[in-house]
């Protein structure tokens, strides 16, 4: 599986770094996802809506608190008091948040992130309980009856979302791309008119299918690896969604590849509820520190050290 | 008088007016009027009832008999089958469902235990398919069930490979797999179970045969209210009391007469038994075992999807556990025997399972979610739900082995009054014409 998802990611690279020169399987010395990097919104689609400026998010109030010893009164005291940590994502984006099927874990980039901010509340990163939540469900989750303290999800920071719930800062940065059959000619989401192009329910994917030029038909699934089953039983002929996402897809299916450039922005914020904002600031606080002092590079590494040498991690923009 | 001309007589005259003289009712009202007339429209009437006393009695013994036999041969079974392909399927998925919590290589034991539902429900599927009929809702339910289950394999089959090699995307599979059998297959399998359970119904309408036996009490009382009145007229108009045939003839209707009695109210009698102690309690506890099935299955579901506690009032689990204790009592309170005391014990088994349900959910509820799949797929908790689909598999058992009995008691003597009837009917009509065609001869 190393092995495959290996030749995913370079067949990533190759398409990143060469634009649409082809679908060799040989990696380019020195090529980087680099997804902090300005990526070139080349692709068909309308342009996001960047007028509430979605990567900014609400500055740190002060000096973190001692893990164990959360203010009283503030959110994170509920959360100390309650003992865990309840984190809202998926169990089927491989290399983010996927179920290993050796250990029954679920693990990946996102759950790392909320395990870091589990550890800054209890000292331990233990102190989780993940909550596997619908594409169509992490905006409401943070509200629900039942509600998640976090949703680390591949969540698109968008000036929609934000009408209902606050983001942190961006922790990562995709863009959407399209994933076709190895034996396929298409070479992005423009070759593929009229085809079947699958996404999940209720991610901004699926709009931006819906959206582009070329007039594809958009399929929804409950979650991108339930695209993949569709894929690999030939009902559909694509999935488009971020890049990071279609490389775990890749990994699990030789016959796959990913390619065109990215047709738009997708930075990724975990979700929080507007009811409590200090709780908003606190993880803001804990992306900052973690920025600086390796963590985000040794979690980008543990999960995608495949697309290459860490990237400089996304900059905290503020809004306040 | 010959019995051509006797046949061209109609044997019951309409209010008609005014005959033409000379026409063939002017001549059948003619003979009331003269007294070789009216014994040659009594032998008629009797020659008449008699064969078709005959017919109707083989025909009613005939239909009982082949409604009874459909019943215990086809219907039952079916429904029996029915169940067997619905329940393998719920097992199946469960199965599935579990070994993917367990985590890891498989264990060998689930394997097998999801290899052999399947195995039962293709078995089973193949011969429903062979007793019913080509056209209607359970043949259609069997169509797509033969095209469905092997497509749940393959996806399960998939799922398992991809898990093998430790891609996620078994997982997919898997849900993908479950989905079709909780949307598609389930269903169809409940859709067959339900017209296996009416076609039951109409078995014992069919084997009670009702029409035919009214019309044979309607003809056995015709037959012997003629010949009474044949011997009263008799008596009344020649010097003899009693015309020997004529009563010998009286003597066989009425052992006829008995013998049907008896024959088609032992029938009865065991349909009734068949249906309150075998097909009742049978279709109950099938709905049961179900329903057991499916609580676990929703259990280990709610594990997999780990999308916590499910809203209140929309948890599969509560209406699958609303129906299965209705279905238990109900069970319990009709039974009597080995299928009470298993009944009774699938009930604290059930309390058990109820229990490990609750601790199941109360871990994962508080975070434990780790502790809840140990729970969920462990020993004790596997062995509490095996007892409990067990008791209820035995007490079906005995219930299934009640029916037959049952039914196979109901078809005893209808062979017998098939052949006996019509032979006893002709006795009569042979005696009949004995008996009266000396009186007849008096008046050439």
């Amino acid at each position: 599986m190393r092995a495959r998802a290996a030749t995913a990611v370079a067949v990533l690279l190759v398409s990143l770094a060469g634009g649409c020169s082809g679908d060799s399987s040989r990696p380019r010395a020195g090529a980087s996802a680099a997804p902090s990097a300005p990526p070139a919104t080349s692709g068909p689609g309308a342009p996001a809506d960047t007028s509430c400026k979605p990567r900014a998010s609400l500055r740190p109030a002060g000096p973190l608190p001692k893990p164990g010893a959360m203010p009283a009164g503030t959110y994170m005291r509920t959360i100390q008091d309650r003992g865990r940590l309840i984190l809202g994502t998926s169990q089927d984006t491989l290399l983010f948040s996927s179920r290993n099927p050796f250990t029954g874990a679920i693990e990946g980039f996102d759950v790392d992130m909320g395990r870091q901010i589990a550890a800054a509340i209890f000292g331990d990163p233990d102190k989780i309980q993940i909550r596997v939540i619908g594409y169509d469900d992490r905006v409401e989750a943070v509200d629900a009856a039942e509600p998640v303290d976090l949703v680390a999800d591949t969540m698109t920071a968008n000036c929609d979302r934000w009408g209902d719930v606050d983001f942190s800062t961006i922790y990562y940065d995709a863009g959407q791309k399209v994933l076709v059959s190895s034996t396929s000619d298409a070479r992005g989401i423009g070759d593929l008119g009229g085809r079947k192009v699958c996404a999940a329910q209720g991610s901004t994917s699926y709009d931006n299918i819906a959206a582009a030029a070329s007039r594809p038909v958009p399929v929804a699934r409950a979650g991108f690896a339930d695209c993949l089953v569709a894929f690999q039983q030939n009902e559909v002929d694509a999935i488009s969604t971020d890049d990071t996402i279609l490389v775990g897809l890749a990994a699990q299916d030789p016959y796959a590849k990913v390619v065109g450039p990215r047709m738009s922005q997708e930075p990724y914020g975990m979700a929080i509820s507007q009811k409590h904002h200090e709780f908003t600031r606190f993880v803001n606080a804990v992306l900052e520190r973690n920025r600086a002092n390796g963590t985000w590079k040794k979690t980008y590494e543990r999960w995608l050290g495949d697309l290459g040498p860490a990237p400089r991690p996304p900059a905290a923009q503020y809004r306040d | 008088m010959s019995t051509a001309q006797l046949d061209r007589v109609a044997p019951v005259p309409g209010p008609v007016a005014d005959p033409a003289p000379g026409g063939l009712l002017w001549r059948v009202r003619a003979l009331r009027h003269t007294s070789p007339g009216r014994l040659q429209l009594l032998l008629t009437a009797l020659l008449v009832f008699g064969v078709l006393t005959g017919l109707v009695a083989g025909l009613t013994a005939a239909s009982a008999r082949a409604g009874t036999d459909d019943l215990g041969d086809r219907a039952q079974p079916l429904l029996v089958e029915a169940e067997t392909i619905y329940s393998a399927l719920a097992d199946a998925d469960t199965t599935a469902a579990q070994a993917f919590l367990a985590g890891g290589l498989e264990p060998a034991e689930l394997t097998r235990r999801y290899e052999g539902d399947l195995d039962r429900a293709t078995t089973a599927l193949m011969s429903a398919a062979r007793r019913t009929p080509p056209e209607g809702p359970a043949a259609e339910a069997i169509r797509a069930l033969s095209s469905g289950i092997p497509r749940y394999a393959a996806l399960v089959a998939s799922a398992r490979a991809n898990n093998r090699q430790g891609l996620p995307v078994g997982a997919s599979y898997l849900s993908t797999a479950s989905q079709l059998s909780r949307d598609s297959l389930q269903p169809q399998a409940q859709v067959l179970f339900r017209s296996a359970r009416d076609e039951v119904d109409e078995g014992y309408g069919g084997a009670r045969s009702s029409w035919w036996s009214a019309l044979l009490v309607i003809l056995l009382v015709a037959l012997l209210g003629t010949l009474l009145v044949t011997q009263v007229h008799l008596s009344r108009s020649t010097r003899r009391t009693f015309n020997v045939p004529l009563l010998v003839a009286t003597a066989v209707t009425l052992a006829l007469t008995l013998t049907t009695a008896v024959v088609l109210a032992g029938q009865r009698s065991h349909l009734t038994d068949a249906a309150r102690d075998g097909s009742a309690p049978v279709a109950l506890l099938a709905e049961a075992r179900i329903y057991a099935l499916r609580e676990r299955g929703d259990d280990a579901l709610t594990l997999v999807a780990r999308q916590g506690p499910p809203e209140p009032g929309k948890d599969p689990y509560e209406v699958n556990s609303r129906e299965l204790t209705r279905r238990l009592d109900q069970a319990g309170r009709g039974a009597a025997g080995p299928a009470r005391t298993a009944v009774e014990s699938a009930a604290r088994n059930r309390r058990d399972w109820e229990n490990a349900h609750k601790r199941i959910r109360a871990l994962d509820e508080s975070g434990r979610y780790d502790e809840a799949v140990k729970l969920a797929v462990g020993e004790p908790t596997t062995r509490t739900f095996t007892a409990l689909t067990g008791d209820l598999g035995r007490a079906l058992e005995d219930r299934k082995a009640a029916f037959t009995r049952e039914i196979d008691a109901a078809g005893r003597g209808l062979g017998l009054l098939t052949v006996l009837g019509p032979l006893l009917a002709l006795a009569v009509c042979a005696l009949a014409a004995t008996g009266l065609r000396a009186r007849l001869e008096e008046y050439r």
